[in-house]
Formats: structure tokens, C-alpha cells, sequence
């Protein structure tokens, strides 16, 4: 893919981190998807495949909270290439997926589906993870768009 | 990475040809994703489309069966390769369960 740069507007992003770095924190110590359910024959086997679903993630993760250094924080900016895009949008799938279970379970599966909720309803800690919920999606939307051919 | 399959305790009988016996031991598996409220449709046809190489066409075509039956068999085969599949779909995300293939 293209390299290409997301220009983001500072005082809308910056209080929504402050949720996802929450998150993401929960999910340096589990994982976004119960990895238990296939090996459970062998326990050594489900041990390990727990333990590299989990380093692979915290991976992904630390590559996706390198976007918001320096050139985020002086100018918006976000940039994107063929090293960071698949660990962000495995990242933006993880946190969302930790936003809905801590957060927005109550909202509904349909309306966060069709994403049919009215943000000036919602209270401010819930507001802010929908917020955050559609930021991520948009952020993975955006670069599934860039990336030229899905084929491995 | 996939982690390296522990070493079976069990030991093939010698007498049975190979294919057999493996086939016995693990059989026919099914890789099977589940729905999620999550995850977005184009999400999941580009993970499917990057883990089992599917065009464009056949990924959605599963993508959508999730979507409104609430699971897709997207592979079967031996066990091992099928743990592999499902390791790779729980490194995107996706919920991914093994099925003894019965009707093989």
C-alpha cells in the first residue's frame, strides 16, 4: 500500500486516548478474544497458544500507540505504510471489541451494529467510548480502503 | 506466531497404513468463525481474504453467511492445519472454533 498521513483534529482526539490508552492497559494482560476454546486437549499447547496471541497483541498494540507521538501531538498527523497498517486495524478490532464489553454491552448489539445510538442521550463515560468506538472504525475503514489488494 | 504443536503421547500402531491412522487419531476438522457485533464487514472479508488467500468474492460470500446465519465453516482438513487457521483468525480478532468434521 501507499504511504499516507491522516490529519486529525487535536481537541476532538486527544480526550478520546485517554479511554483507549485505559483500554488498551486492560489488554496488555488479556486478550480481545478468548483464545481458550480450540486446543483444549492439550494444556500445554493451549498454554502456549494463549501466551503468543497475547505477546502478538501487546505487539500490535505498542505499534498502534506510536502513531500518537510527537508528530500527532505538535500537528494532528497520523501516518500510515505497509509496516504499521494490519498491526493498527488488528489493534482499533481489539480495543473496539474491549469497548463494547466494558462499555457499551448495555447500548445493544443491533444498535451498535448499525451504529443507531444518540450520543447526546448517552452519559459522559459512555458518550466518550462510543466516541471512541466510531474513531476506530472510521481509522480502520479508512486504511481497508488503502490497502491495494487484500491477497496475502 | 503459531507456537510448535506439542509432541502426542500416543503412538501410531505400525500395522495400519499411515494415512489411515493419522486420520483416526485427528480426522476431518472444521474451522468455524462466529459472528461478533463487532467487527466490520469489511474487516472481516480482508482478514479473510489475507488468512486462507480467498478473492474477493468467496470472502465475502463467507462474511455475509456470519453475518446472517451467525457462523461460517471457512476450512476443514487435518487438525493441525485447522489449529493454525484458528490461531491466525484469533490474531485478528475473530472468534474462530474447531469442529470434528462428522460427515467425513
Amino acid at each position: 500500500m501507499k504511504p499516507f498521513e491522516v490529519k486529525l483534529v487535536l481537541p476532538v482526539v486527544v480526550p478520546l486516548l485517554e479511554v483507549i490508552k485505559e483500554v488498551i492497559q486492560d489488554l496488555k494482560s488479556s486478550l480481545a478474544v478468548p483464545g481458550d476454546s480450540v486446543p483444549a486437549a492439550d494444556a500445554e499447547l493451549s498454554e502456549a497458544w494463549h501466551s503468543e496471541l497475547l505477546t502478538g497483541q501487546r505487539g500490535d498494540l505498542e505499534l498502534f500507540m506510536s502513531l500518537f507521538g510527537d508528530e500527532f501531538i505538535n500537528e494532528g498527523i497520523i501516518a500510515f505504510d505497509g509496516s504499521n497498517a494490519e498491526a493498527v486495524i488488528r489493534s482499533c478490532s481489539a480495543v473496539r471489541l474491549r469497548l463494547r464489553e466494558h462499555y457499551l454491552k448495555n447500548l445493544g448489539d443491533e444498535a451498535l451494529e448499525a451504529g443507531d445510538v444518540e450520543l447526546d442521550k448517552l452519559a459522559d463515560p459512555l458518550r466518550k467510548a462510543f466516541m471512541c468506538y466510531l474513531f476506530l472504525a472510521t481509522l480502520q475503514e479508512l486504511i481497508i480502503s488503502r490497502i491495494d489488494d487484500a491477497a496475502p | 506466531m503459531l507456537p510448535e504443536r506439542a509432541p502426542r503421547a500416543q503412538t501410531q500402531p505400525t500395522e495400519q497404513p499411515v494415512g489411515a491412522t493419522e486420520l483416526r487419531l485427528d480426522g476431518v476438522w472444521r474451522v468455524v468463525v462466529l459472528n461478533d457485533p463487532v467487527n466490520l464487514m469489511s474487516y472481516v472479508v480482508l482478514v479473510f481474504r489475507r488468512v486462507f488467500g480467498f478473492d474477493e468474492a468467496t470472502a465475502r460470500k463467507h462474511m455475509l453467511e456470519v453475518h446472517e446465519r451467525g457462523r461460517s465453516v471457512v476450512w476443514s482438513g487435518l487438525r493441525e492445519k485447522a489449529e493454525a487457521y484458528a490461531f491466525t483468525l484469533q490474531q485478528w480478532h475473530l472468534t474462530a472454533v474447531l469442529e470434528p468434521d462428522e460427515t467425513v
